[in-house]
C-alpha cells in the first residue's frame, strides 16, 4: 500500500512539475522577483517605523500564524475508482493514508517554517524576542500543524461518528488557543500544549481506527476539491484539460434570457447565451478580464495608452470566446436538430457582439471617469466600436468557417 | 416508404464498418435493428441521423436525402440516443423549449403534449432541475419526452429498454404504438430480444456489418426452419454459423 502511494505520488509530482514549468516561465519569474523584492522592501520599511511595545503586535502575529497553520491540506491522492477497487483492502489503506500524511507534512511544515522565519524580525522588533523564544514558537507551530494534519487523517475514518474532528471551528480554536498562549504567556506553554494535543489525537486514533470504516465518498470529494483548487490556480496561467468548470443557476439573469424570443431562428442564441452565462469557464473569463481591464484603465492616464489597452482587452476577451462555438459539438443533438449551420453561426455572432459591446461600454466608462477629457473618450469609443464590429461580425464568422472546414 | 437505406458502405474512418447495407422502414412500421455488440447497429443509426456520411449508397427519407435538403431531412427525424446526452447548463424546461424552437413547433400545442408526457414519465415536478441532478433513467426519460414532443415521421431509438424501469418501458411502448397508428415509422436497435419479438413488425439482423437477413418473425422462421421458434433462437443460430 505504501508502494501504491509512492507510485501515485511520482505521477502526481510529474504532473505538478509539468504545470509548474509552464507557470514559472522566464517572464513570470522576473515579475515575481520584482514583486517579492518590493514586498520585502515595504516590510523592512514598516519594521523601521515600529518602536516596539505596540499593543496590537501579538494580535497580528496570532492572526498570521493561525491562518498559516491552516495552510497545507492532507493530500491523499485518492481516486474515484478506489472505492470500488480498494474497498477489499480497506484495512491496508491505513498504511497508505499514513504515507499520505507523511508526504503532506513536507509542504505544510515548510510553509510553517518559512512563515515563522519571515515573522521573526517583526517579533524581535515589537516584542523584543531573542532567538530562543522564536525557536520555541517554531516548535509549537510545527507540532500544532502536525496535530491538525493528524485530525484530518483521523477524520478520514468514521471514528468520530457523524461529527468530524477536523471541522474548521475546531481547528481554528485549537490554533488560536495554542498560539495565544505562546504569544501572551510564554512560547514554552504553547510547545507543551501543542505536543499534548498532538499526542492525544495520536493515541485516540491509534485505539480507534482498526474498528472503523473509511469515509470513501467524502475523502474522494475532499481530494477532488483539493486537486480542483490546484488546477484552478494553474488554469490562470495555462490551459488545464481536467478543468471543465461548474454550472451555476444564476436565476437573476433569467430576466435577460427572457428577452430572447423562443423562435426557430433563435434556437442557438437561447442555448449559447444560457450555456455561456451559467458555465463558470467562459463567464468567469469574461468577468475576470473585464474587471482587470477596468482596474488597469482606472489607474492609467494619457492620450493613447487607454485606447490601446481598452482595445487589447476587448481583443483578448473576443479571441478567447471563439472556442465556445464548439462547446456543444459533442452533443449529438447539435447535429440532429433541423437548424441550419449558418443559423448557428449567426446566433454565435450575435452573442459575441452583445458580450463585447457590454465589455466595451464598461471599459469606456472607466476611461471617461479616469481621464475626464473629451479626446480620449471620443477616440476610445470610435476605436472600440470599430473593433467590436470587426472582431464579432467579420473575423469570427471567417475564422469559425475555416475551423469547421478543417474539422470536416 | 418512409426510410430507405440502399447499398450503404460506411463507417467512422476510411475502413468501412458497414458493408453494403440495404433495408427499409415503411410508414407506420416498427423495425427492430438486431445485432451483437460491434455488429454495426450504432454506425447504421449514425448514418441515418446524418452524423456520418456514407462512402457509397444513399439514405432517403420520404424522398429526401440529407444532401438535397438537410433541414427538410432532419425535420422528419427524432432521435433517442442509447446514452442520454443533455446540455449541462439547461434545465429540463429549457431542454423542452430548445427542442420546440429547433423543430419550429407551436409552443402552446407543444407544451400541452409536453405536460402529458412529463406526467406519464413522472418528471412534471422537475422542470427546473439541471441534468446533473437526474439519475440515468430520468435522463433517458427526458430524451424520450423531447423526442415524442416532435411530430417526427421517423423515430430512431437506440437501445431503449436498458436503464428504464418496467413502468417506463411500458409507457414507451404505448407511445410507440400511438405514433405508429398515426403513421410514423420507428427504427429501434436493441438487445432485448423477447421484447423486440413481441412489439416489432419486422427485423433487420445485422452481423459483422452486413444484413444477415430481414423480415417478419414468420419470414425468419421460414428461412431458418431448424433454428427454433423465438427470435432469440434464430439470432443465436445465425451468429453460431459464423463462429464455427
Amino acid at each position: 500500500m505504501t508502494g501504491l502511494f509512492k507510485t501515485r505520488l511520482q505521477r502526481h509530482l510529474r504532473e505538478m512539475a509539468k504545470y509548474l514549468r509552464l507557470v514559472f516561465n522566464d517572464f513570470f519569474v522576473f515579475a515575481l522577483l520584482f514583486f517579492l523584492g518590493g514586498l520585502g522592501l515595504g516590510y523592512s520599511n514598516v519594521l523601521k517605523q515600529l518602536h516596539g511595545h505596540e499593543w496590537w503586535a501579538p494580535l497580528v502575529a496570532l492572526l498570521v500564524l493561525t491562518i498559516v497553520a491552516q495552510i497545507g491540506r492532507l493530500a491523499t491522492l485518492i481516486e474515484d475508482a478506489d472505492r470500488v477497487f480498494l474497498l477489499p483492502k480497506e484495512r491496508a489503506m491505513h498504511a497508505y493514508l499514513v504515507a499520505a500524511r507523511r508526504y503532506s507534512q513536507v509542504i505544510a511544515q515548510a510553509t510553517q517554517v518559512i512563515a515563522i522565519f519571515l515573522l521573526s524580525p517583526f517579533l524581535a522588533v515589537t516584542l523584543g524576542w531573542s532567538v530562543t523564544p522564536v525557536l520555541l514558537l517554531l516548535v509549537a507551530q510545527v507540532a500544532l500543524k502536525d496535530a491538525l494534519l493528524r485530525m484530518d487523517l483521523a477524520s478520514a475514518y468514521q471514528v468520530t461518528g457523524q461529527a468530524r474532528m477536523n471541522r474548521w471551528p475546531i481547528k481554528w480554536a485549537l490554533s488560536l488557543l495554542v498560539l495565544a498562549c505562546g504569544l501572551w504567556i510564554t512560547p514554552l506553554v504553547a510547545v507543551i500544549l501543542a505536543i499534548v494535543a498532538d499526542i492525544a489525537v495520536a493515541v485516540w486514533f491509534q485505539q480507534h481506527w482498526q474498528t472503523q470504516q473509511i469515509r470513501w465518498r467524502e475523502q474522494i470529494k475532499i481530494e477532488d476539491n483539493r486537486m480542483l483548487g490546484i488546477y484552478r490556480f494553474f488554469n490562470m496561467f495555462t490551459e488545464v484539460p481536467m478543468l471543465s468548470g461548474t454550472i451555476k443557476r444564476r436565476r437573476y439573469l433569467d430576466g435577460i434570457f427572457h428577452l430572447i424570443k423562443p423562435t426557430h431562428e433563435q434556437t442557438y442564441l437561447y442555448l449559447f447565451s444560457r450555456g455561456m452565462a451559467r458555465g463558470t469557464e467562459f463567464s468567469g473569463l469574461i468577468v475576470r478580464l473585464t474587471v482587470i481591464g477596468m482596474l488597469l484603465l482606472y489607474f492609467i492616464r494619457g492620450e493613447w495608452l487607454p485606447v490601446i489597452l481598452a482595445a487589447l482587452f476587448i481583443y483578448l476577451i473576443g479571441f478567447q470566446l471563439l472556442p465556445f462555438f464548439h462547446q456543444y459539438d459533442d452533443i449529438v443533438f447539435t447535429h440532429v436538430y433541423p437548424v441550419a449551420a449558418a443559423q448557428r453561426l449567426k446566433s454565435f455572432v450575435t452573442l459575441m457582439t452583445l458580450i463585447l459591446s457590454v465589455t466595451a461600454v464598461l471599459l469606456w466608462i472607466v476611461v471617461v471617469l479616469a481621464n475626464q477629457q473629451l479626446l480620449p473618450a471620443v477616440v476610445t469609443l470610435i476605436v472600440e466600436a470599430l473593433e467590436v464590429w470587426y472582431l464579432a461580425r467579420i473575423y469570427t464568422p471567417q475564422r469559425l468557417k475555416r475551423s469547421a472546414e478543417n474539422r470536416a | 416508404m418512409a426510410l430507405e437505406v440502399s447499398h450503404v458502405v460506411g463507417g467512422y474512418s476510411q475502413i468501412p464498418v458497414l458493408k453494403d447495407i440495404s433495408f427499409d422502414v415503411k410508414d407506420g412500421e416498427l423495425v427492430g435493428l438486431i445485432g451483437l455488440n460491434g455488429a454495426g447497429k450504432s454506425t447504421t443509426i449514425n448514418h441515418v441521423i446524418g452524423l456520418l456520411t456514407p462512402h457509397q449508397g444513399t439514405i432517403t427519407l420520404n424522398g429526401v436525402t440529407i444532401d438535397q435538403d438537410s433541414q427538410a431531412y432532419k425535420q422528419q427525424i427524432a432521435y433517442i440516443p442509447e446514452t442520454p446526452v443533455l446540455y449541462q447548463e439547461l434545465t429540463l424546461r429549457e431542454h423542452l423549449e430548445v427542442t420546440m424552437m429547433a423543430y419550429d413547433l407551436d409552443h402552446e400545442k407543444a407544451w400541452a403534449t409536453a405536460h402529458k408526457l412529463l406526467k406519464t414519465f413522472r418528471l412534471d415536478n422537475k422542470l427546473d432541475w439541471f441534468p446533473a441532478n437526474f439519475s440515468k433513467g430520468m435522463k433517458q426519460k427526458v430524451m424520450i419526452v423531447c423526442a415524442f414532443l416532435t411530430p417526427a415521421k421517423l423515430f430512431i431509438i437506440d437501445e431503449p429498454f436498458l436503464g428504464l424501469d418496467p413502468l417506463a418501458v411500458n409507457d414507451l411502448l404505448n407511445l410507440i404504438e400511438e405514433r405508429k397508428r398515426q403513421g410514423a415509422s420507428i427504427l429501434m436497435s436493441t438487445h432485448v430480444l423477447d421484447t423486440a419479438q413481441r412489439y416489432c413488425d419486422r427485423f433487420v439482423l445485422l452481423h459483422d456489418g452486413q444484413v444477415k437477413t430481414e423480415g417478419t418473425l414468420s419470414e425468419l422462421q421460414a428461412a431458418l426452419p431448424e433454428a427454433g421458434e423465438s427470435l432469440n433462437d434464430i439470432y443465436l443460430s445465425m451468429t453460431k454459423v459464423d463462429r464455427s
